[in-house]
């Protein structure tokens, strides 16, 4: 049966492009589509998850890393006493200002970490060094924010919060959710950037002693301090993307878009296998008169659709790799994990199943009396 | 009652018969009205011979072909065909019959387009459930059975009618079926390719020992035919058991 619906399938090359088209443009999008959704979502919980550390303090019912509220620094002895933790240091996320050379500001996220441990400091770091902070106001910018920050160089003179920072490092690919830059220093630097008392932090941030159970370690915290919260680190990045997700409606409108793009998908293989079916009308009327059971018909159709829906799988994951490599970028990533596309291409499978049912009701309808009555 | 031997129909064992009809009767309905078609048709048809069904446009000839291939079910009478009482079993039951003990031959070949010549003929033989080798080494058997073994990867776009009837053949013998049905099957062929075909069904039919069962109005080939059976109006109005005195009935 293979065979036959591969070499009539094949036979009639302008439908099979099209349908063809229609399942690479399924497949595309969806790729795409779900990969920008997750290249943005995952830059909320961006610091998180490059922080190094293993469990996040911060004050109770904390929801976005970008959008702390102060806690005690002197908690950080409370947590350091609790079996498991091997290292705790303050940790310090705030809104500011930077002044540009052009007589502006651009509002920035500065960022303050412990100057020892080097604990949450910036990474992917291409100029300069990452303990470089620990110099005279020293700060590390991304490259990728030279457009809003006027394109500093290494060495160059700012302010923020209206104290001095010296550029002496910097970052490629950190660009946060938030369309502010991030503004790394030590956390002693930036409670004078944010104009806040050095007594108070964001979070806390936690390593474990190794074999340590990070949620055992996570609910002593809790017990020790109950105004505080304490999560692993990637349940407070999921809990970082899921206010987005919420609170915006990005996820509905990121699905819709990819739903609309599989609905066309799905109606262009339908209309392209129903069209191969209506010109091959007589055809199945001859199978069946030479005696093809309705399952040998519609396996014919089946295999068909699977094979579209293949090779255009096939062919859209190429050019998601394409537009991958070519498009993707810090400002806009676009992530497409193996699930995403394993996922997507099944999906796609199954639409494109589920379209051949429309034609099958066309063929169960043909008389074999047809092929004896031309 | 139509036999194609001189033995007395009482004498007839319906199961040793390839073809066996008694009284059968098909009307087409549109509404209320319904169109008789078939009136009172009985017929045995011995295994191993070559009966033509003849007669003008409407006369019947195809509605009793397709009721014999088992694609039509008679509205009233009993058909057994090779010793199925096909009235009697179900549609799955009739596709089985149709797939595994009968071949089909059409007007107009109907061969399944995008299938080279060999593929076409390797059709029913995958039904049947053959592996694509085992069935293309059958299938090129049959196309030199039927001249065409140099042409069995050219696409049928590019062969003649007459090529094209002679692939259509040897599909319709690819599954070896005991009864071979053929509607018209020289109607869209010229005189010699016409011939041609004829010959080569009947050569093939005697050789292997099918049965089979011809629809036509064409008088010129009439001389292939074992015993011609003239339908007109639902009934076979014409007796004659020799193939010259249905010529001569047809002006042929």
């Amino acid at each position: 049966m293979w065979s036959l619906a591969l070499e009539t399938l094949a036979a009639d090359r302008g439908k099979l492009l099209t349908a063809l088209v229609g399942v690479v443009f399924s497949v595309v999008l969806v790729n795409v589509q779900g990969g920008l959704f997750l290249g943005l979502i995952n830059k909320a919980g961006l610091l998180v998850d490059h922080g190094q550390a293993d469990i996040w303090v911060g004050h109770k019912q904390m929801h976005n890393v970008d959008f702390p509220r102060d806690i005690p620094r002197r908690w950080v002895h409370r947590i350091r006493g609790i079996p498991g933790v091997r290292q705790a240091e303050p940790y310090l996320v705030g809104f500011s200002e930077m002044t540009l050379p052009s007589g502006g500001f651009e509002g920035v996220v500065v960022v303050g970490l412990d100057g020892e441990s080097l604990l949450g400091n910036a990474w992917n770091v291409e100029e300069g060094r990452p303990d470089a902070i620990l110099q005279p106001d020293g700060v590390i910018i991304d490259q990728c924010e030279g457009q809003k920050l006027e394109y500093p160089k290494l060495g160059e003179v700012r302010e923020v919060g209206g104290r001095r920072a010296r550029i002496v490092a910097m970052s490629r690919g950190i660009m946060g959710f938030l369309v502010a830059p991030y503004v790394f220093t030590t956390y002693e630097r930036a409670a004078e950037y944010l104009h806040k008392s050095p007594d108070l932090c964001s979070y806390f941030l936690v390593e474990l002693a190794p074999g340590a159970d990070a949620a055992a370690v996570c609910d002593a915290i809790c017990r020790y301090i109950p105004e505080a919260d304490a999560f692993p680190k990637n349940h407070y990045s999921w809990i970082s993307i899921n206010f987005w997700m919420t609170r915006t409606g990005l996820g509905i409108s990121f699905g819709a878009a990819t739903l609309l793009g599989l609905f066309v998908g799905m109606v262009m293989v339908a209309q392209t296998l129903y069209a191969l079916v209506l010109d091959r009308l007589g055809e199945f009327g001859t199978l069946k008169a030479i005696g093809a059971t309705e399952r040998q018909v519609y396996s014919i159709l089946l295999a068909q659709a699977i094979v579209m829906a293949t090779v255009g799988s096939l062919i859209g994951l190429v050019l998601v790799l394409g537009i991958q490599h070519f498009y993707s970028t810090p400002r806009a990533p676009i992530l497409v994990p193996w699930w995403l596309s394993l996922g997507g291409c099944a999906l796609v499978l199954l639409i494109c199943l589920v379209s051949s049912l429309l034609p099958y009701q066309r063929i169960r309808k043909v008389d074999p009396m047809m092929v004896l009555q031309s | 009652m139509i036999a194609d031997q001189t033995r007395s129909w009482s004498d007839r064992n319906p199961d040793d018969c390839a073809v066996y009809t008694k009284g059968v009767h098909k009307a087409y309905r549109r509404g209320a009205a319904a169109t008789p078609v078939l009136e009172g048709i009985d017929l045995a048809v011995d295994r191993g011979r070559c009966v033509y069904l003849a007669g003008p446009s409407g006369s019947g000839k195809t509605t009793l072909l397709s009721i014999l291939g088992c694609i039509l079910s008679a509205d009233q009478g009993t058909v057994r065909i090779l010793g199925e009482d096909v009235g009697s079993i179900g549609r799955d039951e009739r596709t089985t019959l149709r797939r595994t003990r009968l071949g089909f031959v059409f007007q107009r070949f109907h061969l399944i387009r995008g299938l080279n010549a060999i593929n076409n003929v390797c059709v029913p033989l995958v039904l049947q459930g053959l592996t694509r080798p085992k069935a293309q080494v059958r299938a090129m058997a049959l196309l030199e059975a039927v001249g065409l073994a140099d042409r069995a990867g050219v696409d049928p776009r590019n062969l003649s009618a007459g090529q094209c009837q002679r692939v259509a053949l040897a599909r319709a013998l690819a599954g070896d079926p005991e009864l071979i049905l053929a509607d018209e099957p020289t109607a869209s062929l010229d005189a010699a390719n016409g011939q041609e075909v004829m010959a080569l069904l009947k050569r093939l039919t005697v050789e292997q020992g099918k049965t089979a069962v011809v629809v036509t109005h064409d008088p010129r080939i009439f001389h292939f035919a074992d015993r011609i059976l003239h339908l007109e109006n639902g009934r076979i109005m014409d007796r004659a058991e020799q193939p010259a005195a249905a010529m001569a009935a047809a002006g042929g």
